[in-house]
């Protein structure tokens, strides 16, 4: 009971300043979209502008990703692995 | 866990067209909604619908565990070395030094549809070993 | 307006991960927080158009952003890898307690350990390492450590 009653208590205090900071958002700036929109297909070659980023202007971030879900996939296997 | 009939009837029809729909999401990543991403987890949820309805047993005599391991480590070191030569061949470091095409064909991209299939390859394969694992019965 | 609901969201994560007993509720509003910080960046992305960033030929109707949209894909990713190992630790949590409540855990974690032989520790049961291994429960002797 009284860590339901603490929870509640957190949530709203939490809830209380997020609140007013989250009316204020705002659009992201418009300089890359209108970049990404005008340059992005004659420089990658690729139709679709989402595959243009994450493969062509910034295939490092996902060459990284890949090491994480490797690591991932070895802890889930060397800790539940078992017989095989 | 308990195999229920109408679990295996319709994954038996069902299975071969998951794993079809996530290769064309993954190969027309560069013209459509989708990607690497996102197709190598419908191949992973086609492989987990086998799992579901068969027993795990059943998909590891199709999917073995050693040659999706071997798969997973060759794709971090065919990016490397697709990116070691993008380097050699006087761009930066994974840079694209393919021919591009006309944009809107599938071998347009050059450089990005073999990335595609890697992410796709890479990804599909992790998500099925993390369930293989999860899902395995002592 | 959609703001307000996806704060909701995240409010209703942290509420589960604070205020639930059960461990696979905990791990299930993990996942909830994340899902509403992703919404929230491709939302916000997709204030400055009206149309999906495909740029196929034809009516020219300006695109949504996609540089968040690129990035929350990652973030997808690896809320998968986060999942995936929190819910093992919790199945060797299960199956060394029995119990999944973290108020008896809580209870049992606060007890002196049991002394268990070093036999019993290397060959537990035959699953491969345990949560107690290298926990040594004899009581050190500082005579041991000084320089010989």
């Amino acid at each position: 009971m009284r860590r339901t009653l603490l929870s509640l208590a957190l949530v709203l205090a939490l809830g209380a300043v997020l609140v007013v900071g989250i009316g204020k958002v705002a659009s992201p700036p418009e300089l890359l979209r209108s970049y990404f929109a005008s340059h992005g297909v004659e420089e990658t070659g690729s139709v679709n502008l989402v595959s243009s980023i994450y493969l062509g202007y910034r295939a490092f971030d996902t060459m990284g990703e890949t090491v994480v879900l490797f690591l991932a996939v070895a802890g889930v296997m060397a800790l539940q692995g078992g017989r095989q | 866990m308990k195999n229920s009939e109408l679990v295996d009837i319709i994954s038996r029809k069902l299975v071969p067209y998951i794993l079809l729909f996530g290769f064309y999401l993954i190969s027309y990543g560069h013209l459509s909604p989708g990607g690497g991403f996102q197709g190598g987890v419908v191949l992973a949820s086609g492989v987990t619908l086998l799992c579901l309805s068969r027993g795990v047993e059943t998909a590891l005599r199709s999917f073995p565990v050693g040659r999706m391991g071997l798969a997973e480590s060759f794709v971090f070191f065919a990016i490397l070395a697709i990116g070691i030569l993008g380097l050699l061949l006087g761009r930066h470091f994974l840079g694209n030094f393919l021919p591009l095409g006309q944009a809107g064909e599938v071998p347009s991209a050059g450089f990005i549809f073999f990335l595609n299939l890697l992410i796709g390859l890479k990804v599909g394969v992790g998500i099925s070993l993390i369930l293989f694992a999860l899902l395995r019965e002592e | 307006m959609a703001q307000y609901l996806i704060l909701a969201l995240f409010l209703l994560g942290v509420w589960g991960l604070v205020g639930k007993h059960n461990l696979i509720k905990k791990v299930i509003s993990l996942s909830l927080i994340n899902s509403a910080l992703i919404t929230l960046f491709v939302y916000l992305g997709s204030l400055s158009g009206s149309t999906a960033p495909i740029m196929l030929g034809g009516l020219e109707a300006p695109v949504v952003d996609p540089l968040p949209q690129a990035l929350t894909l990652t973030t997808i990713v690896i809320g998968i890898c986060l999942t995936a190992l929190a819910l093992v630790l919790v199945a060797r949590i299960y199956r060394h307690h029995g119990t999944l409540d973290i108020r008896r855990l809580e209870k049992a974690g606060s007890e002196p350990p049991p002394a268990e032989s070093e036999a019993a520790g290397e060959h537990g049961s035959g699953r491969g390492p345990t949560i107690t291994d290298g926990l040594d429960s004899r009581p050190t002797d500082p005579g041991e450590d000084g320089p010989a």
